[in-house]
């Protein structure tokens, strides 16, 4: 009940904040209308609106000359920013590898890791548009396509959509925002093959602190084999109330030290409803650090970053409850404009009897290391060197891939 | 509700002092930041997102700077997809709608000056990194500043209805300074013999600048715009420097030296390393800062 009133309330501030947003576009360094003024201004703001409503039978050619006229002009100079992102890699493995992460080369010989096509532009002075779609060899995938409110009032933010939920700190990205090649194993056994994502809404709010505060909500579908896999995964029982949605909650904190090293903290949550019976329920929880030692104006822009992410799962299954948990933690280091390298550990632990991977009965231990060539900022090459303990065989699985990202089109701006 | 109260209370004491509603005015550039500083004087309060020490190419996007445009009445950006590959996500992310782009507290400075280098045929990314809509590097010239400088009065003005006339006064003022010292130095060029009015660049940093000074760049030492210079290109650099007479290298403090350097040795040359920009945190003028490029780069044509 209480989440209802919660969820009708957030609804409420934001249709009441699309229609006060545009009228909220006054500089506070001027002096804003008197009340009566102020007054009289709307209700000649709401007979113009009144007025431009379309008479119930517009004449045809009427019609057809305003679309002639204003359409193309406006079409010409208008830009859509799109770009492709080719990632293919060679691989070679000693044996399965048992890979999980929907993009990464999971076979000795040539893997293609997918062409991505990304799609961002303003809708209009309200909206902007966000699309990734992803080609794999075989077929299309819509990964995200999503609104995204720009101006709402009180630092907040609406998204809508298909979208990547803020699950931690990779969960946001795609694979060509990665340093590593394939996607952490606590990702996909957690989140998902192509991580956390799902058909939703999410309200998002920037807090008035003098440091950078935002929280996150969102509610999005709770079923998807890709993802949403420790929810309803592949078994979609359908909507019954309220709680049959994924709920995702997230707070991210940002401390800069000085002008040199920047600190991103951020805590997660997600619940939701699981498929191995009636009324049982999955939550996970997630922490996430981001340090970063960046000296500005490096001639060779120089980095040293740290990332350490962090989850616990609790599943309701029939008769128990299954805990685990899993995390990794890497260091890279951008050398020169052109090289980088990188290393990374993974831990992720595994229950005998676990019904979504009923052959990870127990831990597993993934070290990778990766050196990167950027011939241009649009080209990167890729070398990198994984050793996967898995605790149920006998043997190590050893691997190399050789990765190539291409990108073209518009230049995709980075995130922090 | 009480609690919600105490909490905004404790909040307004991290506003600052003196709360006359001043015009919150954020910049991406440091020259731009001085710009909208000193035309702007008491009525603006300006935060430049940019250090002067980073490529405005490549600045980090921190999330603390989504803060400042949350926050901010009115963007001013250098434009020319200069800032195209860090500055939209902190748009989108600041959830302001005053300083998206097209919004009326939103000034691209370019349109308010004549373009170089416009590429006349289909831009390939096989040439470098090339900007569609031309060189986005004017904001080293004193002739395009003096009209960024009027255009900020006029943008301000429209924000700030009643500080309008003040805007236009300093505009003008500040205007009439840039053009005297424009002519000064470019006269003091023009006293040299031609071949000592040719340089060598590091990136296509200057085709203003030289436009404004008189002077001809012989070379690049990068091969493409953003491409690093690779052996055959230096060398080539080099003899068109030896075959030239060209013995000046002028770069900024973001760019790899030991390259320029090294060229400058091999023909008794000098490198010339440009500040990016205004150094507001020093207490830098925008006419000290372009003494100090347009002197830099004469001294060391001079000698």
């Amino acid at each position: 009940m209480r989440i209802r009133t919660v969820i009708g309330t957030c609804v409420m501030l934001c249709l009441t904040g699309i229609s006060r947003g545009a009228l909220a576009q006054e500089v506070p360094g001027s002096p804003g209308p008197e009340d009566a003024d102020r007054r009289a201004l709307e209700e000649a703001l709401g007979a113009d609106r009144a007025a431009a409503r379309p008479p119930a039978a517009m004449p045809p050619a009427a019609m057809q000359t305003a679309s002639t006229t204003v359409a193309p002009t406006a079409a010409g100079g208008i830009s859509l920013d799109l770009s492709f992102i080719l990632d293919v890699a060679g691989a070679w493995y000693s044996q399965d590898p048992a890979t999980i992460g929907g993009h990464d080369p999971n076979r000795t010989g040539f893997n293609f890791q997918g062409l991505e096509l990304a799609i961002q532009s303003n809708v209009d002075p309200y909206f902007r548009f966000v699309g990734t779609m992803v080609f794999s060899q075989f077929g299309v995938e819509v990964e995200e396509a999503y609104g995204q409110t720009l101006s709402l009032p009180g630092g907040l933010q609406v998204r809508a959509g298909q979208m990547l939920t803020r699950f931690g700190r990779i969960n946001g990205t795609h694979p060509h925002q990665w340093s590593f090649v394939d996607q952490p194993l606590v990702v996909g056994k957690f989140l998902g093959s192509e991580g956390s994502r799902g058909l939703g809404a999410e309200l998002s709010w920037l807090t008035p602190l003098p440091w950078f505060l935002e929280v996150s909500a969102s509610m999005t579908d709770a079923a998807g084999e890709c993802c949403a896999r420790s929810f309803l995964g592949g078994r979609d029982l359908g909507i019954h109330g309220i709680g049959d949605f994924l709920y995702t909650a997230a707070i991210r904190q940002f401390f800069p030290f000085g002008r040199d090293w920047s600190l991103l903290w951020g805590l997660s949550g997600q619940w939701g409803p699981n498929a191995s019976g009636h009324g049982n329920r999955t939550e996970i929880y997630g922490t996430d650090l981001y340090l970063r030692y960046r000296p500005a104006g490096h001639p060779e822009r120089m980095a040293l970053s740290w990332t350490v992410e962090g989850f616990y799962r609790a599943r309701q299954v029939p008769g128990t409850s299954l805990r685990d948990y899993g995390g990794y933690a890497q260091m890279v280091w951008q050398i020169t404009r052109r090289w980088e390298t990188g290393v990374r550990y993974e831990f992720v632990s595994g229950l005998p009897g676990d019904p979504l991977d009923p052959e990870w009965t127990d831990h597993r231990q993934r070290a990778a290391v990766q050196a990167t060539f950027y011939p241009s900022h649009d080209s990167r090459i890729r070398l990198q060197g994984n050793g996967d303990w898995m605790a149920w065989r006998q043997k190590p699985v050893l691997g190399a891939i050789l990765n190539l990202e291409l990108a073209v089109g518009a230049h995709g701006a980075h995130t922090f | 509700m009480r609690a919600t109260l105490v909490f905004l209370g404790m909040l307004s004491f991290l506003a600052p002092e003196g709360a006359v509603a001043r015009l919150r005015v954020a910049a991406t550039l440091p020259t731009l930041g001085a710009v909208v500083k000193e035309v702007g004087g008491d009525r603006v309060e300006v935060s430049v997102l940019a250090s002067p020490e980073e490529d405005p190419h490549y600045v980090d996007p921190r999330p603390n700077l989504i803060l400042v445009l949350n926050r901010a009445d009115a963007l001013v950006v250098n434009g020319l997809d200069l800032e195209v590959g860090w500055l939209p996500p902190l748009q989108a992310q600041a959830r302001n709608g005053r300083i998206q782009t097209g919004a009326p507290g939103y000034l691209d400075a370019s349109t308010l000056i004549p373009r170089l280098d416009v590429p006349t045929t289909p831009v390939d990314r096989a040439q470098g990194d090339i900007h569609p809509g031309g060189n986005p590097h004017y904001l080293f010239d004193a002739r395009s500043l003096e009209r960024v400088v009027r255009g900020v009065g006029e943008f301000l003005g429209r924000l700030d209805p009643e500080g309008a006339p003040e805007y236009g006064r300093r505009a003008e003022t500040l205007a009439g300074s840039l053009e005297a010292f424009q002519r000064e130095q470019a006269a003091r060029i023009a006293a040299l013999p031609v071949e000592k009015r040719r340089v060598v660049s590091y990136h296509r940093s200057f085709p203003y600048l030289y436009q404004w000074l008189g002077l001809e760049e012989v070379a690049t030492i990068e091969p493409r715009p953003g491409i690093p210079p690779d052996p055959g290109h230096v060398a080539r650099v080099l003899a068109t420097m030896k075959a030239t007479g060209a013995r000046v290298i002028v770069q900024e403090t973001w760019q790899p030296r030991n390259t320029s350097q090294t060229l400058a040795r091999l023909v008794g040359g000098t490198v010339v390393v440009l500040p990016g920009g205004v150094d507001l945190s020093r207490g830098e003028s925008l006419l000290d800062h372009l003494r100090q490029v347009a002197g830099g780069v004469i001294h060391a044509l001079q000698h």
